[in-house]
């Protein structure tokens, strides 16, 4: 335990911030982390529970209340080794996980929660500075071969620990850079894509073979690919969005969000844009619709790129500030959420429900038309239903409207088809306890076969289908060897 | 789980549930705040229904004692057999500090044994004496699961217990240092078999309650438990759970977050529990309990109690670790007569009635009812066990740890007073007895006087000779006690506010004490002094050797120079000199200037510290 009594001496600070006119001048990260005296001190504030449930919140299993105490002592190295444990990339997760963990943290019962993921960025950070995450290629190779197909957190993550076990793995990506959402859906300003360079560039040096611009399914016959490997990981992602079937869908002007976040990030990263589908936002009226994270991408973005206003409209009702009663810790507390992209300036409106878009006559958007929701009213089985507000129909001005309103799973009519994997009843690959498919060999892990999820889940994904691959492997390894 | 170990807020809400459900919530070892035992205006009830008479006697008086419907004799925790409560400095507040008779941050440590039990004898003693003191209350005797266990138990049924407690290993406080409760203990199935297995053999299950524990938390537990032969459950770390615990395992630092197992004021705030969650809790857990026994077909849950052949070992056996046990011995039914009870269906015999104290009730009925002051003589033998018990417990009953005005009853006893002479004795009572007194006199004295000087006939020199016996004043809370000569070995252990003078000791005099004021005015045993962390005690060092008599290791020596301290001393000795005519007292009055400078103050150091304080507080500044 850091400190006995520690979180009632300090109060938890979080970190600094640049204020909002200069971080929109730029695409760069815009937080700055407590000192090294308020870091020990914020470690400190961990009661190192004998029952941590920050562990238990942690889709990885984060030994946190340790790494916590370590950094409270001063023991930065030890603490990035421990944080190195169980997980692959906590420079990802330390910008952009959503903290679980914290919502779980038994502080947070009646406390602000120890600032656990903070405390994570600034050991991995502290490593990277001081020279300790060095590049340690296996000792001994097996022989054998994996290909992982989508070279996002999963298949990152999944790629580093089947290398670390001594197998020859190579990351196929269709985009023509790996890193998946981390590199072309999460903006600059949340995560610089410099340091998923970082990282990929150590696994490279580790041995992993990484093949950008390669699509299996459309450049690369994936039964070819079986062919060649001793086991194929699927971890394509959940890409496909869900769309809004409203009348003036087809109008210039509406877009999905990760086409524009990915068109907007190439352009931060020097990557050439074919001109004609640019997206111009500077001094447009934007809608977004959809209040989650990639809402929020999307909104920190326009503002960056010199939006005349932004708005975010929710199909659902405000949360609320505090957990509601039926919302207890330690579980994920169902809250209204604020984030950076949010203080830079947007109106967020809720209970909205997009009836239909209208044009200009030339094919352009002009307006999006909706009404108001009350959710007022539960079924039988105690579910809000959604109801229409009389009269509270409206219209406002908008030049661009970007749909964030989720995705519905991975991409079909390609890859998992000829595979011939089979799919569960939402659409995702379906997988077994080892997350081994329906096609021996063939494994699956993250957003394909999870639906849309966190890249802390990735991760947690992509570690279990190496658990599973390799074991897979071994037992292939001594069949062989019987024969 | 004492009050002490748990905040007050936690310790309350845990009461008024357990009083709301019908059950039984426990004192833990640290007494009870008088002000619980009255109803809330809300109707609720915070005192608890099991008062525990532990090793430390932290608070056990009259009136703690009447205020109870069962007082649990604890030998020994299931988590660490064979130590005493730990409560460590820092949780020792002011409010506990009371409520215990101790001093403010002076750390706690029970003694392992009670001393007043040395034997199965001795121990059936204490089950009279506290008979005696709430014959309304049953007495309970909580045990550890350990190996002989059972034949524990069979002393306790004979020795007239109504309850006993089998307590497992992996129940008890996160308190505990590591150190303590690391590789001890059994589980309690262990206990609890061998309890049922031997009481059942010896046909004495009928007559005794059998009470289990040890991380109880479903309805399953309870029915397994049940079988094993239980007829009541014991529930700690689960209702503190339904209380908001969430196993921080910081119960020893204070730190606990959930205002818990803390006394930090500001943590205290944060206790978010509730009765109606335990209330629901135990309503669920009865609700599975009665689902189980409809699958098992047993109509009424004593029908349960002891069906040890409707257990049987499961399939998780063949784990390779687990390939060697053989639970034969655990499902063993015992195989009696069908009239040979197996659960608990009738009572003990306590003989209260052949009571001495019935008689002296009856005299002082008028001084009890309108406190008209009463005189009168009264024949006493060693037959006569516990005197003075029950007729305290009566005034207690009316009038609570006040008692009577001074001087209300006065009895002259002549002849040999039993075991536990005036144990509890309440205030405005006073014993004068010519002759001598057994063990244990003035146990647990709760405000009274006891007089003892040997009989006018007696040639003996009184200041040469054992007046009274061993462990006497054990636990004295309040009162004041004479005895004209030497008292056994063990005396005013666990003192925590009786004054008494005594013409020499055996040895452990004051050991553990934590109040009070001790007056020796002769000859000492060895280990005096030992753990005393709190009152005083003036010893007459005639011949300058005390301090090697004396454990130092809580206490230092001083001459007695303050003039208060001076005052009190002697005044004791004059009324030491008035009551029994003590030919030593009077020397030492005669002779006060020579006298004075050969006694020793014997004064615990943390006491010291927190007196000291309190002076410097009380000065008004610029006084210095």
């Amino acid at each position: 335990m850091g400190e006995v009594k520690g979180f009632l001496k300090y109060k938890r600070e979080e970190y600094t911030k640049e204020p909002v006119s200069g971080r929109l001048k730029h695409w760069k990260e815009f937080i700055r982390l407590p000192d090294e005296k308020g870091l020990k001190e914020q470690g400190g504030r961990c009661m190192d529970c004998g029952v941590p449930f920050c562990q238990w919140g942690c889709p990885i299993g984060n030994i946190i209340p340790s790494w916590n105490d370590l950094v409270n002592k001063g023991q930065w190295k030890e603490a990035m080794e421990r944080l190195h444990k169980t997980n692959n990339f906590p420079e990802f997760t330390g910008r952009v996980c959503p903290a679980p963990c914290e919502n779980s943290c038994t502080l947070a019962i009646n406390n602000p929660a120890v600032t656990i993921k903070n405390i994570e960025l600034a050991i991995i950070e502290r490593a990277y500075q001081e020279g300790w995450v060095k590049a340690e290629p296996p000792k001994t190779r097996t022989g054998m071969k994996v290909a992982i197909v989508g070279g996002g957190p999963a298949g990152l993550a999944c790629a580093d620990q089947l290398n670390k076990k001594g197998h020859k793995v190579t990351v196929y990506e269709k985009n023509e850079a790996v890193g998946g959402l981390l590199t072309l859906g999460i903006p600059n300003f949340k995560l610089e894509k410099e340091v998923v360079a970082r990282r990929v560039q150590r696994m490279e040096q580790e041995g992993v073979v990484l093949r950008a611009g390669v699509n299996v399914g459309v450049d690369v016959d994936p039964n070819e690919l079986r062919k060649q490997h001793d086991a194929v990981v699927l971890c394509g992602g959940a890409e496909l969005p869900r769309d809004i079937a409203v009348p003036g869908r087809e109008l210039k002007g509406v877009y999905y969000a990760m086409q524009y976040l990915a068109q907007k990030t190439r352009l931060v990263m020097g990557t050439k844009v074919d001109a004609s589908g640019l997206i111009d936002v500077k001094g447009k009226k934007v809608v977004v619709l959809g209040g989650g994270d990639t809402g929020s991408d999307c909104v920190g973005t326009s503002n960056r790129l010199g939006a005349a206003s932004v708005q975010q409209f929710e199909l659902l009702a405000k949360p609320p500030a505090a957990r509601a009663g039926d919302n207890p810790w330690p579980y994920w507390a169902f809250i209204l959420r604020t984030s950076t992209s949010h203080e830079e300036g947007c109106e967020r409106n809720y209970n909205i429900l997009t009836k239909k878009f209208s044009g200009d006559g030339h094919g352009n958007l002009k307006k999006l038309h909706g009404v108001r929701l009350d959710w007022s009213t539960r079924d039988v089985n105690g579910r809000s239903v959604m109801k229409e507000v009389p009269g509270s129909e409206f219209e406002i001005d908008c030049d661009l409207v970007f749909l964030a309103l989720g995705f519905l799973g991975p991409v079909k009519g390609g890859l998992l088809e000829k595979i011939g994997v089979e799919l569960d009843g939402r659409g995702n690959v379906k997988a077994d306890a080892n997350k081994m498919t329906s096609v021996p060999g063939v494994f699956t892990a993250g957003d394909m076969t999870r639906g849309q999820s966190l890249v802390v889940w990735a991760i947690q994904e992509g570690r279990a289908a190496a658990e599973g691959v390799h074991a897979y492997l071994v037992s292939k390894m001594a069949k062989t060897q019987a024969g | 789980m004492s009050y002490g170990s748990i905040s007050k807020e936690a310790h309350e809400t845990m009461a008024i549930a357990m009083n709301r459900l019908g059950g039984f919530s426990n004192t833990g070892e640290g007494g009870e705040d008088p002000l619980r035992f009255k109803k809330d205006a809300n109707g609720d009830v915070r005192r608890s229904r099991i008062k525990q008479v532990a090793q430390g006697r932290f608070g056990v008086n009259i009136e703690y004692l009447v205020n109870s419907d069962q007082m649990q004799i604890k030998m020994a925790q299931g988590a660490k057999p064979g130590e005493g409560g730990q409560l460590p400095g820092h949780k020792v507040t002011q409010e506990i500090a009371k409520t215990r008779g101790t001093t403010a941050g002076v750390q706690l440590i029970s003694p392992p044994p009670h001393h007043d039990i040395y034997s199965i004898e001795d121990l059936a003693q204490l089950i009279h004496d506290l008979k005696n003191a709430n014959p309304q209350a049953d007495v309970s005797v909580k045990l550890v699961s350990e190996i002989g266990v059972g034949t524990v138990a069979a002393g306790v049924s004979k020795g007239k217990s109504d309850h006993v407690l089998i307590s497992g290993y992996d129940g008890g406080t996160g308190a505990s240092p590591q150190t303590s409760i690391k590789h001890a203990g059994l589980p309690m199935e262990l206990g609890l078999a061998e309890t049922q297995q031997v009481l059942v053999m010896n046909d004495l299950r009928g007559r005794i309650r059998v009470q289990a524990d040890g991380q109880l938390k479903t309805g399953r537990d309870v029915v397994i438990t049940a079988m094993l032969g239980a007829d009541e459950f014991g529930f700690s770390t689960i209702v503190l759970v339904t209380l908001g615990c969430v196993m921080l395992r910081k119960c020893h630092l204070d730190a606990c977050s959930v205002g818990i197992a803390t006394q930090d004021p500001q943590l205290r705030a944060n206790f978010a529990g509730k009765p109606e969650y335990v209330v629901s809790f135990f309503t669920f857990l009865a609700e599975e309990i009665r689902e189980l026994m409809a699958e098992l077909g047993f109509r009424k849950f004593e029908d349960m109690v002891g069906r040890v052949d409707m257990l049987e070992a499961k399939d998780v056996i063949s784990h390779w670790k687990l390939k060697g046990i053989d639970l034969a011995n655990i499902l063993h039914r015992v195989d009696v007569p069908k009239e040979v009870p197996i659960h608990h269906c009738l009572k003990q015999e306590h003989g209260l009635e052949k009571a001495l104290d019935n008689e002296l009730i009856v005299k002082c009925r008028d001084a009890v009812e309108n406190k008209t002051p009463v005189r009168f003589s009264s024949a006493v033998r060693n037959v006569n066990r516990t005197v003075g018990t029950m007729l305290s417990s009566t005034i207690a009953r009316r009038y609570g740890m006040a008692g009577l005005p001074e001087g209300t009853i006065h009895i002259d006893f002549t002849g040999s007073g039993g075991q536990s002479f005036g144990a509890f004795l309440s205030r405005g009572v006073t014993f004068e007895l010519e002759g001598d007194a057994n063990d244990y006199v003035g146990k647990g004295l709760s405000g009274g006087r006891i007089i003892v000087y040997p009989s006018k006939k007696a040639s003996l020199v009184a200041e040469d000779n054992i007046l009274i016996g061993n462990v006497v004043l054990y636990g004295a809370i309040a009162g004041e006690a004479y005895f004209r000569g030497i008292a056994g070995e063990r005396f005013c252990v666990r003192n925590s506010g009786g004054h008494a003078v005594v013409e020499g000791v055996g040895d452990h005099g004051c050991e553990y004490m934590t109040g009070g004021r001790v007056a020796v005015l002769g000859g000492t045993g060895r280990n005096f002094a030992a753990g005393m962390s709190g009152g005083i005690a003036y010893v007459l060092d005639a011949d300058g050797t005390f301090a090697s008599r004396c454990n130092m290791g809580m206490v230092d020596l001083f001459p007695v120079l303050d003039a208060s301290d001076v005052a009190e001393l002697r005044g004791m000795i004059e009324r030491h000199q008035k009551h029994t005519q003590s030919v030593v007292a009077g020397n030492i009055l005669e002779h006060w200037d020579i006298t004075l400078p050969r006694f020793v103050k014997v004064y615990p150091r943390d006491f010291r510290k927190a007196v000291e304080k309190a002076q410097q507080a009380a000065v008004p500044a610029g006084k210095g």
